[in-house]
């Protein structure tokens, strides 16, 4: 017997990538929340209302990540200092792996199974 | 023996009879005289038979006169009265037979004309003992009473029978094609001199009511679409005041007299008609209801009924009675019961329109509407039109509002009235509220109706195929006509929900466009989407390297996420191509998933198959993906939960069933859990803490249990909640509880 699939209407979730890449426990359900509004990082931050690529992630070099928004808010602000608010080093946003994104991700998912 | 002294005694008294008698008159000729005028006098008023002749053709006139005169000289009338009365009582034997065998005829025959004869003959008699009117108002009055006094011993109950039916047939019949009887002036005269009319006043009344309510019932009962009180009144003025005429109003000259007259029994006939057509409609209720709008003219009617008699507590008191029995059973869909209920709320609304009744009636509807569990999907589905049977319970024509919130009374407001007297202490107005205020507010928080709004747009969108892309758009129509009612912010989550639908459908556009494949994602946010339930399922073959591609391009895509499956959800569109036959078919993916795995090897057991696919599937739902296929005649169940593939189709048994069950696990929505499941799925995150508690604490009361959970982070649950939750707990064994003290199974 052959299977063709004609057509396969599925339903997936998105994630941000990275998030949890070192732990590689994307498994869990509960993801991560952003440290400066608690918000989950697939939500949005308290200043928007929709998740995604409206209400993006902000990755710092000291491997931090938040709402942009909610950081962008954060070192607005005096008392920042340009620290980022947890570890207080100077924030420093960090170089997004764009092209090479694929691998990373594709190895991810493999390494699922 | 005889005293002197009672002796002289007897003869004063003897002696003064005398003088009395005889009036000074020589020797005894006043005493003859006497003797000849009371003859004369007894004779003349003597209760006569029928045929014997006048008392004038015997003696003249002056002759009578004299009589009495003397009589009365000597004191003798009352006397006289008395044996006269005493001379009618001795003949009324005569007059009883009669009326027995007037009676008698008109019990064998039934014929109301025996009685009108008897009230006829009556009169004859009552007529030839009548003491004639020169004798004196005294005589005659005494007559009548006692006249009537006897005949009315002597008249049976079937005489008031039958006296009620002659009443009855003098009525205007209710059909106006044949004309009214003609009014026999002469009866009504004879009832009036006989003193039937006031000895029967009850009757004769009672007759009138009887007619009016066989009308109202005969002529208007079901009759719902126009207002009958107008033609009622018309009616009682027509047919039924001319009648009345005849009895109340006999003596009247004027017009305005017999208004006077009239007046009194008249506002009671009027009271009687209104009291009877609001039985009929109150007896109705529940149909006109259901017939609303149809029915407004008799929703006008008994609101105008209602002001006149106050028949409120009775309507209360029969539509819940109405309900109870034909609404608030289980055989009762929701939806019945809720178009019901928006029919009462706009029928009790013009009856009522403070809303006393309504809440009086409405109040167990509400609470039994609570405890149905999907009142609220009815409500929401209602609301947003998706209803396949129409009839929408919010008409179109009613503005949209935002939701009423209860407000507290204002008493600085001009327009202020008070509560209505009849309402009950916890009586509140949700005044000019519209209707689905109304049923939003049968839950005590509108965030319940927004969370199973998100289940039900969930379970709707997930649905969705993705040439399909105007059944979105009625979505998002319809979400944006409940934003109106519901706030913008209460329904952001289904926001974004429309919105990830149309960013997955421009995101597989773009995929697509690059490297065409069969798969064709939604992609959801999670965290605005209900909690669907997740079993994973690991695709096996190209289903999986569909994913996996698929995942790959997202990514390249949008560089900064990963698609995570959720692999239960969607359907599958396959084609099976088998030795002898090609099958297309629509299946859910874990169908799909067994089905590949048959692909790669012909016979599998169960179990085996849902290690393949990974082993949170549970037996029940692998089972119904198998019999799906069993169904479709490709596969066949070997016993001992072993299943082979058809590749040749098997004669016998499985020329392809009518594919009943696939069609019905396909269409299937995909399961988004309701909100109780999900809610249990909630105090699974507690048991964790409750586990601790009682680990750390050894065995701790509910309350106890309640006031540390609330520290937990979004608990809401009340302390019977949990306590429902606990008593599960113990069900499964995980703990015991002593005294209300709960403690963990010890291992």
């Amino acid at each position: 017997m052959k299977v063709q699939i004609k057509n396969w209407h599925a339903v997936a979730q998105w994630r941000w990538d990275s998030v949890s890449d070192d732990t590689n426990k994307g498994d869990d359900d509960e993801g991560d929340v952003c440290g400066i509004c608690r918000v989950p990082y697939e939500g949005c931050c308290p200043a928007c209302k929709v998740p995604g690529d409206d209400c993006p992630l902000i990755w710092g070099e000291c491997s931090h990540v938040f709402h942009m928004h909610c950081l962008l808010k954060w070192i607005g602000t005096a008392a920042s200092k340009q620290q980022c608010p947890m570890d207080r080093r100077s924030w420093v946003t960090a170089e997004r792996k764009i092209a090479p994104a694929q691998e990373p991700a594709a190895s991810a998912d493999h390494s699922r199974d | 023996m005889a005293t002197d002294a009672l002796r002289a005694q007897v003869a004063a008294k003897w002696q003064e009879s005398f003088t009395r008698l005889n009036q000074n008159e020589p020797g005894i000729v006043g005493l003859l005289n006497f003797s000849q005028a009371w003859n004369i006098a007894r004779e003349c008023i003597r209760p006569r038979g029928l045929d014997e002749p006048d008392p004038l053709t015997e003696y003249d006139k002056s002759t009578f006169q004299a009589s009495f005169e003397l009589l009365n000289k000597c004191r003798r009338l009352p006397i006289l009265l008395e044996t006269f009365l005493d001379d009618m009582r001795k003949r009324l034997p005569v007059i009883k037979e009669e009326v027995d065998q007037y009676t008698l005829e008109y019990e064998r025959t039934s014929d109301t004309s025996f009685i009108l004869n008897l009230v006829f003959r009556l009169l004859q008699w009552y007529n030839k003992w009548m003491p004639r009117s020169e004798l004196g108002a005294t005589l005659q009055s005494a007559f009548v009473l006692s006249f009537q006094t006897h005949i009315f011993s002597i008249l049976t109950p079937t005489f008031v029978r039958g006296f009620k039916e002659l009443c009855a047939s003098t009525l205007p019949p209710s059909d106006p094609s044949t004309s009214a009887p003609e009014p026999n002036i002469k009866m009504w005269e004879a009832f009036e001199t006989l003193g039937l009319l006031d000895r029967y006043e009850n009757i004769i009344a009672s007759v009138g009511y009887e007619h009016i309510e066989a009308h109202v019932v005969s002529n208007f009962a079901g009759q719902w679409s126009t207002s009958v009180l107008g033609e009622l009144r018309k009616w009682m003025t027509n047919q039924v005041v001319p009648w009345m005429l005849l009895m109340y109003g006999r003596n009247a000259t004027t017009t305005d007299d017999a208004r006077a007259m009239l007046q009194n029994v008249g506002s009671r006939f009027d009271f009687h008609m209104a009291k009877t057509l609001c039985d009929l409609r109150t007896k109705e209720i529940f149909d006109i209801i259901i017939d609303f709008p149809e029915s407004t003219g008799a929703l006008q009617d008994l609101k105008e009924c209602l002001h006149r008699v106050d028949q409120r507590a009775n309507l209360v008191h029969t539509l819940r009675k109405a309900n109870h029995k034909r609404l608030l059973h289980p055989g009762a869909d929701t939806r019945l019961i809720l178009t019901q209920y928006v029919a009462t709320i706009k029928c009790l609304r013009v009856i009522d329109p403070p809303g006393v009744l309504l809440f009086k009636v409405a109040d167990p509807i509400r609470r039994y509407l609570r405890e149905r569990p999907d009142t609220i999907r009815c409500i929401i589905s209602n609301l947003t039109g998706d209803d396949d049977s129409g009839d929408p319970l919010v008409d179109d024509s009613e503005p949209i509002q935002p939701l009423h919130q209860t407000e507290l009374e204002e008493y600085n407001d001009p327009n202020w009235e008070p509560e209505p007297v009849d309402a009950g202490p916890d009586f509140r107005a949700n005044k000019p509220s519209d209707i689905v205020s109304t049923l939003v507010s049968i839950y005590d928080s509108k965030d319940l109706f927004v969370k199973e709004l998100q289940v039900l747009l969930a379970q709707r969108l997930l649905s969705v195929t993705d040439d399909d892309s105007e059944k979105v758009e009625k979505e998002r129509r319809s979400i944006e006509i409940l934003k109106i009612r519901f706030g913008e912010a209460a329904l952001q989550a289904c926001e974004v929900m429309l919105k990830d639908m149309s960013d997955s459908k421009r995101i597989d556009g773009h995929v697509q466009s690059q490297n065409e494949t069969v798969l064709h994602p939604t992609i959801i946010s999670k965290h605005f989407w209900p909690m669907l339930e997740a079993t994973e399922i690991v695709m096996p073959g190209q289903f999986r390297t569909l994913q996996e591609e698929y995942a790959k391009r997202y990514s390249t895509f949008k560089p900064d996420k990963q698609l995570r499956w959720l692999p239960h959800l969607g359907t599958v569109h396959l084609e099976l191509q088998l030795e002898d036959r090609t099958i297309e078919t629509n299946v859910p993916p874990l169908e799909a998933a067994f089905i590949e795995l048959f692909s790669q090897q012909n016979v599998w057991t169960m179990d085996k198959l849902i290690d393949q696919v990974g082993s949170s599937v549970d037996k029940a739902a692998a089972l119904k993906a198998l019999l799906t296929w069993v169904d479709l005649g490709v596969l066949k169940e070997e016993g001992n939960n072993t299943f082979s593939l058809l590749e040749v189709a098997d004669a016998a048994g499985t020329t392809p069933r009518e594919p009943r069950a696939v069609a019905n696990s396909a269409m299937e929505l995909p399961s988004a859990p309701s909100v109780q499941q999900q809610q249990a799925e909630q105090m699974k995150v507690y048991w964790k803490f409750i586990e601790g508690m009682l680990t750390n604490l050894g065995s701790l009361p509910v309350d106890r249990i309640q006031n540390m959970l609330k520290l937990a982070p979004g608990y809401d649950q009340t302390v019977e909640q949990l306590g429902i939750f606990m008593e599960a707990a113990r069900l499964e064994g995980l703990v015991v509880v002593r005294d209300g003290i709960w403690k963990l199974t010890p291992k």
